[in-house]
């Protein structure tokens, strides 16, 4: 500590390489944490939304195919089961859009709060919602992408179904990432009707289990139960689910973090350059404070500390700008990506700022530690000897 | 007067230990951009080159893809003796009525992916040109037979010649592998319309129509038929541009690589200027010495640059071998890259490095080593002859 002015001062010699050096290893550190927000995006997903009490029943073909209704009512009997709601995809193109740019689901309102009570939505919209035949419930994230308002109507054209209805914004989900938009199942069901078909499948069934401990029996059942029939189904948790959803990323994300690892290798050179040229141009001051006493020791850590010092403070300025960097990506890309889902989020996590300066505080050490080892055990007399 | 060539490019060489660290900085960020842009390069070419130029795609109204649209058999033989569309050997209308379906598949890695499977008749072989067996033959109609894409093969389990894949309700035999030039067909499985609609149970026995239009034919009246029949709410879309929309959303990764290209272009920037500082420095009573002999500031000025510049090449050589390895290590290790899940089918992509790539990042590194070379050669241009040699 007594030789910190000392390193500081070091530091301050060449200003301007100190501030090259700097903002390259902070734009890299930079870099390095807004791609590990990517990988970092399902991880958030499956994290945050999702529930382990919550378990998806779907045809085992997949969730295109589809189940007799008649399933419903059969898994929402299973022993431990608190709630079950059917799903069935709508495909609603908005007009203005022209094609699908949210999901659209019909459901059944009755079963909204106890299957999903994480949602937080308003009791109040629910009851519209189950009042009102033509009521939809949207996430805050389609709410807010067209600007629609409680109250409101609004008209989608069915992309799967021969129909386009006309709903009446009754509440919302408030959350930012969420874009479904809900309506009932009995509309849908009466709007067919009209057309002589009746609506007696389902896509996909979503139960809440109470007890986290039965979960795996009442998988176990939901699938038993429909064994050998012509729709056999599949079972697995919400987060599972996901998880597999997004798993054709998962390549992509590998790539990702094989771009970031090679962001991280170009810190450390940057770094170790740096510090290789400090050492050279001083090799005769440092061979004279070793003449006049300073040991070995000293001239290593201080060597070290110096580089440390560096990559630490920029790489730690550069870790926490990733707020600001990752907000503007997303103010451009609109934060929504077809091909990417979950990985265009960008939301940085502590976790992500911690990792980089962790990053920061390696390649500073290790970028010093080779001329510093070198520059502590030259003798001295060769060097003075160089020089003079 | 002109100092030559060589003088530039031998300091690089005299240094070259100095200059290594500088030298890896340029190559890895020439690696890390080349790679990702190789990525999405690869994607967009794999959705651009698909369709056919003379093709029609006929969905529902507002489906934006084969998958997520209905149609009924009434709206198929409707179309079906339209004029205008091109007929094949035997005759009969180029109209391919087909059946598109996304289950779920195991993958050889255990987990799932949305594969999109194809239903279709025989006829779609000569609608879709670029498509062409390559191992095996077609499939038989209702015999549970299905032909592989290329990019499926070994991705998924039992997706082998003679083996038996799992999707839907039952087993299907593999009995062929088709090739379509790199195009996303490569990552379909195609079967049997009939089958695959009864497998699926949905109320429509088709997810839309593809038909070749006839050479001379006029596409807007053929297009303004299908659409304004009011029956059945319908949009006709060509072929290309219909792939052409689904590579739009591979632009919007550009955003990304910007974002990649444009820090680390910097950072290595500023590294290659450190460098390049340093050497300035050290050859000061050497540039006085130029400077005294009567070299103008202009001639160093363009060396140091040019030392800059062949630093960077130098770089950029090194990373291009790294890119090219790199990737030819990535496609080996993971095979094809899986893209798509909004869209709930996976198309697989083959990572290559085109020409244009490395053009890119040749033009990326010399960037670099201009710009972070321009600043370090104007204090050796500014330096007085007098003052530098001085200090010998």
């Amino acid at each position: 500590m007594r030789f910190l002015p000392f390193v500081l001062r070091n530091l301050g010699r060449n200003k301007l390489r100190t501030a090259l050096t700097g903002g390259a290893i902070g734009l890299a550190v930079l870099l390095v944490c807004f791609f590990l927000t990517m990988p970092g995006g399902i991880d958030a997903l499956l994290a945050r939304v999702t529930s382990n009490v919550r378990v998806c029943v779907h045809h085992k073909g997949g969730v295109v195919y589809q189940m007799p209704y008649a399933y419903v009512s059969r898994i929402r009997a299973i022993p431990g089961v608190v709630a079950a709601n059917s799903q069935i995809w709508y495909g609603g193109a908005y007009e203005e859009a022209g094609h699908v740019t949210f999901p659209s689901f019909a459901i059944e309102p009755e079963h909204v709060a106890a299957v999903w009570p994480d949602y937080g939505i308003d009791p109040a919209a629910l009851d519209r919602f189950r009042r009102f035949r033509d009521g939809a419930i949207v996430g805050r994230q389609t709410m807010q992408k067209y600007g629609w308002r409680i109250g409101q109507q609004v008209a989608l054209t069915s992309t799967v179904w021969p129909v386009t209805l006309s709903f009446r914004i009754v509440g919302e989900i408030p959350n930012e990432r969420a874009p479904h938009f809900w309506m009932q199942r009995e509309y849908l069901a009466q709007a067919l009707q009209a057309q002589g078909r009746a609506l007696d499948i389902v896509g996909v069934v979503w139960v809440r289990v109470g007890d986290p401990t039965v979960v795996g029996a009442v998988m176990e059942r939901a699938v038993a139960m429909f064994r050998n029939s012509p729709a056999e189904t599949a079972a697995e948790t919400e987060k599972s689910f996901f998880a597999n959803f997004f798993g054709s990323l998962q390549a992509f994300v590998k790539i990702i973090l094989v771009v970031t690892a090679l962001v991280a290798l170009c810190v450390l050179c940057i770094a170790a350059n740096t510090a290789s040229m400090a050492v050279r141009e001083r090799s005769r001051e440092i061979a004279v404070l070793r003449a006049i006493g300073f040991g070995r020791g000293l001239i290593f850590g201080t060597l070290v500390a110096e580089s440390t010092i560096l990559a630490t403070v920029a790489g730690g300025t550069g870790a926490l700008l990733t707020y600001a960097f990752s907000a503007m990506v997303r103010a451009v890309s609109g934060g929504w990506n077809r091909e990417l889902g979950p990985l265009a989020g960008f939301l940085v996590t502590p976790d992500i700022v911690a990792s980089g300066i962790g990053l920061a505080v390696v390649v500073g050490l290790v970028a010093g530690i080779a001329p510093a080892w070198g520059a502590a055990r030259r003798p001295v007399a060769a060097t003075l000897h160089e020089i003079f | 007067m002109g100092l030559p060539l060589s003088y530039s490019v031998r300091n690089v060489r005299a240094r070259l230990r100095r200059t290594a660290l500088m030298i890896s900085v340029i190559a890895l960020a020439v690696i890390a951009t080349s790679v990702f842009l190789a990525l999405i390069a690869s994607l967009e070419r794999t959705l651009v080159s698909t369709g056919s130029p003379r093709n029609l795609v006929v969905l529902r109204k507002g489906s934006d893809n084969d998958g997520s649209s209905m149609l009924p058999l009434e709206a198929y033989q409707a179309i079906r003796y339209l004029g205008g569309i091109a007929r094949g050997a035997d005759g009969q209308p180029l109209v391919s009525p087909e059946m598109v379906l996304q289950p779920s598949v195991q993958t050889t890695g255990g987990t799932r992916e949305n594969v999109l499977v194809r239903g279709v008749e025989p006829v779609a072989l000569a609608v879709h040109e670029q498509v062409r067996l390559v191992a095996g033959r077609m499939f038989r109609p209702s015999s549970g037979e299905v032909v592989l894409g290329r990019g499926t093969v070994g991705r998924y389990l039992g997706a082998e010649l003679g083996a038996e894949i799992a999707f839907g309700r039952r087993r299907w035999h593999v009995v062929g592998v088709m090739e379509a030039g790199g195009s996303s067909f490569e990552s379909e499985i195609w079967a049997d319309a009939r089958e695959v609609a009864a497998d699926s149970t949905r109320p429509f026995p088709y997810s839309g129509i593809r038909l070749t239009v006839a050479p001379g034919a006029d596409w807007d009246t053929l297009t303004r038929r299908i659409e304004d029949d009011p029956r059945f709410a319908l949009e006709a879309t060509r072929e290309l541009d219909y792939y052409a929309e689904q590579a739009e959303s591979a632009h919007t990764l550009y955003v990304l690589l910007v974002v990649l290209a444009i820090p680390i272009g910097i950072a290595a920037g500023f590294g290659a200027s450190n460098t390049m500082f340093a050497a300035v420095q050290s050859r000061t009573v050497e540039i006085g010495t130029l400077r005294a002999l009567g070299f103008p500031r202009a001639t160093i000025l363009r060396a140091f640059v040019l030392e800059s510049v062949v630093l960077a090449l130098v770089g950029f050589a090194i990373g291009a071998a790294g890119t090219l390895a790199l990737t030819a290590a990535i496609a080996e290790v993971l095979g094809g890259i899986g893209f798509g899940a909004a869209t709930f089918t996976t198309s697989i992509v083959r990572l290559e490095v085109s020409a244009r790539e490395l053009a890119a990042a040749l033009l990326f590194a010399g960037t670099i080593g201009f710009l972070g070379g321009l600043l370090p050669a104007w204090r050796a241009a500014g330096l007085r002859p007098v003052e530098a040699l001085r200090k010998a």
